[in-house]
């Protein structure tokens, strides 16, 4: 389709072309035909050859620089011009006709040539001068003087005999026609075309022009072989003006030349037709080899410059634009910068407040955990609170220990499901609460009842796991009862068992249950273990898997001192580092006293003497003494750990320390503080040393300014059962 | 940790009666005291029925000795009951408690 269009297009512009471009065509053809004919009068004017060989032919020229400029369709004008010039100068006009279709297919072939290699009439490329040299002159001329120098010989113009210096005399005179006149042609268009001379310009290109011909004129005229003088000022010429200088001035300097040689004048006289030529011709294709050459050598050169100036100069644009971009991407880097470094400030504030968060968490929990579980004489306790690792939160376990009426010991431990503060606090109500109502009732079924009804009215969303035992050391018996938690651990002596019976649902998930407590005998040497879920759960693993490992790892170590025991219950449940949940724990082991020395280490509070009664009372029965003797002996304990509760430590707590034993029916009781004593200013200060003084056979007071030592002793009347 | 000492008082024909049960020691002699002084009324005898008294530190005679001289300056009189076997009869007799407060062996 596009090839129908064109050409539908192409014929519409052929018939629609302007008469007015028809009288252009004409015009021109007349130009080039007058200044052709102009052209060939003067290059008769050069003839060494009778009158039709010319070692300078300017039509050549002409024409070619004719077809370069405005086409080939100007032939007409070339043909017609050159039958005109050589209709006088020939035998005939068969003659001249032949002659002027060689004139005219000469340039015809150069043009054809120098357009098929991409030929450019600026001539301002190496190849544009070798092509112009090469194809526009040598070759292309072969036609002209061959058909020139036929005719010659056919219309016996010349003998066949000088047809060879005739030919050579026709080609190089037409092949410099065209190296001296064609580009001086091809360079008027380039004033037009290229960048304005400026006005030192111009006078250097007419002081050039001075200058060549006046140096063509000397050179030429001198008798001395100066001719090649020429030179220097066409390199000038080339060199400071490229083609628009350098053609005119090697014209000029080839038509003066020439000029002088035609007549036989200085450089040329007294020499033959041939050396004349020799010299001439050479000296022409020199002058002209060198101003186009050199010209397209500097324009080239120049023309790199510019485009390396060019160059540079984008290469400048873009290294301001890149550094324009630069700086606009440093500031917003800049930004970047201090956007993340806000974001990394506000970051590690969140981490500070999360990491203050867990604290308070971490610190509530502890404060809401006993800070000393209760010492107490008929058992051996221990505890353990181990925070999960893996886990910022703070868990909702806890644990704790009471000291309940008639000698009777409080244990609970649970679970709280979830973390955080709210799990934290909530555990710290309900532990608060389990003190509460185990103060009001021992009884497991009615601690576990109050607990229930608490939750159930508390605005909680938890689960809750607990387990409350109470332990009565008088009848080694334990009561408890168990909401969902882990069972307890009762192990020693060779013997282990989960305490699983008397357990309800968990606490808050029924609005109504029904509680049981079972009773269980503590056996001698025996040690109960409570501990939450943490202890036991592994995942990818059964719980029944871990209450094994418990038992048998608690087993393991029955024997051991209570500490070392929950020490090592831990390290050996733990699985290395990672501490998944948290985990708590308490061992109870009672105290079998009466086949052992009494001793009992309390602090020093008015509380603590009803228990330090308690204890002493129940070691005097288990080891047989009367009941009479034992008030008197209870009395004088309990003023002599009266006397340390109100003397021993004016300032701080402390502690005070009982020991007892009996040998061979013989009382020993030491009671012993680490305070200082202030004097027993108050009434009934002095009763006290009075009392045990009345109550026990010797008293020995032993005041010493790390601490006091009281020791009573007492013969009683039935012999003990120990040792 | 002592068991609260229980302080029942009444009147018992022109007798003031105070019934202590328990243990008193140097934990709560003050707030035997205080139970035994805050409503006493005007009568000539108090009678102070220790029979259910199960432990009597130097405290509590301390405290007793206090009541009786707090008592006399009110033309009031303190008598106690004390049963011969009562645990705290070695305390009354070593500390001759009963030179200063009349002991009697059973209220009658």
């Amino acid at each position: 389709m596009s090839g129908l269009a064109g050409a539908r297009g192409t014929w519409r512009i052929a018939v629609q072309r302007p008469r007015r471009d028809l009288v252009a065509y004409v015009g021109m053809l007349a130009v080039v035909g007058v200044v052709y004919y102009a052209g060939a009068r003067i290059g008769l004017t050069l003839s060494l050859v009778e009158r039709n060989v010319t070692p300078l032919w300017p039509p050549s020229g002409i024409a070619v620089a004719a077809f370069l400029l405005s086409g080939r369709r100007l032939w007409p004008a070339v043909a017609i011009a050159a039958f005109a010039v050589n209709l006088p100068i020939t035998e005939g006009p068969l003659a001249a006709a032949a002659t002027a279709s060689g004139n005219t297919l000469a340039p015809l072939l150069a043009a054809t040539l120098l357009l098929r290699v991409g030929f450019r009439r600026q001539l301002d490329r190496r190849r544009d001068a070798l092509a112009m040299v090469f194809l526009g002159a040598l070759v292309s001329m072969l036609v002209s003087a061959t058909i020139g120098t036929g005719t010659l010989v056919v219309s016996n113009a010349i003998s066949s005999d000088r047809l060879a210096s005739a030919w050579s005399v026709w080609w190089t005179g037409d092949a410099m026609g065209v190296l001296a006149v064609a580009p001086f042609l091809l360079c008027l268009p380039l004033f037009r075309e290229l960048p304005a001379w400026s006005a030192s310009r111009w006078l250097e290109a007419g002081t050039v022009l001075v200058v060549a011909g006046a140096v063509a004129t000397w050179t030429a005229r001198s008798e001395l072989p100066l001719l090649y003088l020429s030179l220097p000022v066409v390199a000038w010429a080339a060199w400071r003006l490229q083609l628009r200088g350098a053609a005119p001035a090697s014209l000029v300097m080839c038509l003066i030349t020439t000029r002088t040689a035609v007549n036989d004048d200085g450089a040329f006289a007294h020499h033959t037709l041939f050396e004349q030529m020799f010299t001439l011709q050479t000296y022409n294709a020199c002058v002209a080899l060198t101003c186009f050459l050199l010209a397209a050598l500097v324009t080239e050169r120049n023309q790199a410059a510019a485009a390396l100036a060019a160059a540079a100069v984008e290469l400048e644009n873009r290294v301001e634009r890149r550094s324009a971009e630069l700086t606009v991407a440093k500031g917003r880097l800049v930004e970047e910068i201090k956007g993340r470094y806000d974001a990394q400030a506000q970051l590690s504030r969140s981490e500070t407040n999360a990491r203050q968060d867990h604290e308070i968490a971490e610190t509530l929990q502890r404060s809401l955990l006993p800070d000393r579980i209760p010492q107490n004489p008929a058992v051996a306790l221990a505890a353990r609170y181990v925070p999960a690792t893996a886990n910022l939160e703070v868990g909702g376990d806890w644990y704790d220990v009471m000291q309940l009426d008639h000698g009777l010991i409080g244990l609970t431990i649970g679970d709280v499901a979830g973390h955080g503060l709210q799990a934290a606090a909530t555990m710290g109500q309900l532990r608060m609460a389990v003190r509460a109502y185990a103060v009001q009732d021992p009884s497991p079924v009615s601690v576990m009842r109050g607990v229930h009804q608490l939750v159930s009215h508390l605005p909680m969303e938890e689960m809750v796991t607990l387990t409350y035992l109470v332990f009565d050391p008088a009848t080694r018996t334990l009561r408890f009862t168990n909401a969902g938690h882990p069972p307890p651990l009762l192990f020693g002596g060779g013997r282990s068992k989960y305490l699983e019976d008397g357990v309800s649902p968990p606490l808050g998930v029924v609005d109504v249950a029904e509680f049981t407590e079972p009773s269980e005998e503590v056996w001698p040497g025996a040690t109960l273990l409570l501990y939450t879920d943490g202890l036991v759960e592994r995942r990818r693993e059964s719980i029944q898997v871990g209450l094994d490992r418990l038992q048998r790892e608690a087993s393991e170590y029955e024997g051991a001192d209570i500490d070392e025991l929950c020490d090592h219950v831990l390290s050996s449940l733990i699985e290395g580092n990672h501490i998944a949940d948290d985990i708590a724990l308490v061992a109870m082991r009672p105290r079998s006293e009466a086949d052992e020395a009494l001793s009992l280490t309390l602090p020093a509070e008015p509380r603590m003497l009803g228990e330090v009664r308690r204890v002493v009372r129940r070691w005097l029965r288990q080891s047989g003494v009367a009941p009479d003797e034992e008030n008197e002996i209870l009395v004088a304990c309990g003023e002599a750990c009266a006397n340390v509760v109100r003397h021993a430590y004016p300032t701080a707590a402390g502690d005070m320390v009982l020991e007892a034993h009996i040998t061979d029916g013989l009382l020993d009781v030491t009671v012993r503080d680490h305070g200082t004593w202030r004097s027993p200013v108050e009434r009934g200060g002095g009763w006290g040393l009075h009392l045990i003084e009345g109550l026990m056979d010797t008293v020995n007071v032993d005041r010493r300014p790390d601490g006091s030592t009281v020791r009573m002793r007492r013969q009683l009347w039935v012999r003990s059962r120990s040792t | 940790m002592t068991e609260p000492a229980r302080v029942d008082i009444s009147t018992d024909h022109g007798t003031q009666v105070v019934r202590i049960s328990g243990e008193i020691d140097l934990s709560n002699a003050a707030q035997v005291r205080d139970a035994i002084g805050a409503s006493l009324p005007d009568l000539p005898i108090v009678l102070l029925d220790l029979t259910g008294t199960e432990y009597l530190d130097s405290a509590g005679i301390a405290m007793l000795f206090r009541l009786a001289e707090r008592l006399s300056y009110n033309r009031q009189e303190l008598q106690l009951v004390v049963p011969p076997d009562a645990p705290i009869r070695a305390v009354i007799r070593l500390t001759k408690l009963d030179r200063v407060i009349a002991v009697k062996n059973r209220a009658s």
